[in-house]
């Protein structure tokens, strides 16, 4: 199964401010040991909010919200995807993460088979083809 | 530029384990990740099961405390993501915009950082970095 882990921003973070080597280092180690075990599937760090925009629906009408969000409480720093055999696993990875006070929230990702019926053969074969397509186009944009 | 755009959708922190979205929602949705693979802008994209199905680590102190989901503080919670590549945040904004989001949903746009952003001396302590990337892609491909 594939776990989405989201480290939530803080102070730090949402200033911009950027990681010491000693952490760096660190999380260069446990990131190591991540892709050597076969968990590592893919990993990024967000600019701050305050680079970023928030998009509102209302039927038709779309809002934007320039950043930074400064009363939103749940605001994502970066990202794993890690690939497991149970969130307990992703669980025990994750504690030897070199964190110290960061929130981290781990989430199952939907495989095409838990859509059920809504994702009918056709559907199933686009998602697929899509995967596939834009797999390539990710592995190109990372060399 | 690479930029994640983050779905966002009202009462998803509240969801019971196993929610899913509905057929229409579905199609409707497979329509717009079709024309973001079209336009040769998509690298990824998942769907998250809700927090009732998660967990969260917190490190206070450097010490991991694990609690299951849900989250009751939580007011929003992220319920799926789409990574694009392309020119500027002004692109980016304009493709969350087509997404056929409902009234509940906020879509949030956030640049990617990427390596050549950091500074010389945060580079070369980073150094490794795009090769471990470059794995992980590979693994991902297996």
């Amino acid at each position: 199964m594939r776990v989405m882990v989201l480290v939530k921003a803080d102070k730090d973070s949402e200033a911009g401010t950027l990681p010491d080597e000693k952490i760096l280092t660190e999380m260069g180690q446990f990131n190591e040991e991540l892709v050597k075990a076969g968990v590592m599937l893919a990993g990024e760090g967000l600019q701050p909010s305050s680079k970023g925009a928030r998009v509102r629906f209302s039927g038709a009408k779309r809002t934007v919200i320039d950043g930074p969000f400064t009363e939103a409480k749940e605001l994502i720093a970066g990202y794993w995807l890690w690939q497991v055999k149970s969130m307990d696993e992703a669980i025990e990875w994750l504690k030897r993460a070199p964190f110290d006070q960061t929130e981290v929230e781990l989430r199952q990702v939907f495989e095409t088979e838990d859509f059920g019926p809504a994702m009918t053969p056709e559907l199933r074969e686009q998602e697929e083809r899509l995967r596939a397509q834009s797999e390539q186009l990710s592995k190109a944009a990372n060399l | 530029m690479r930029f994640m755009l983050l779905m966002i959708p009202g009462g998803y922190e509240s969801a019971a384990p196993g929610t899913l979205p509905d057929a229409k929602a579905v199609a409707a949705m497979m329509k717009y990740n079709e024309s973001l693979q079209r336009a040769g802008v998509l690298l990824a994209l998942d769907g998250l099961h809700p927090p009732s199905m998660g967990a969260r680590v917190s490190f206070a102190g450097g010490k991991p405390k694990v609690s299951d989901g849900p989250f009751s503080e939580a007011k929003e919670v992220v319920g799926g993501y789409w990574m694009i590549q392309v020119r500027s945040k002004e692109e980016a904004i304009e493709w969350a915009k087509r997404c056929p989001g409902s009234d509940n949903e906020v879509i949030e746009v956030r640049q990617v950082q990427e390596f050549a952003d950091f500074p010389p001396d945060v580079q070369e302590a980073a150094a490794g970095f795009s090769e471990l990337q470059a794995q992980s892609g590979q693994l991902k491909g297996s």
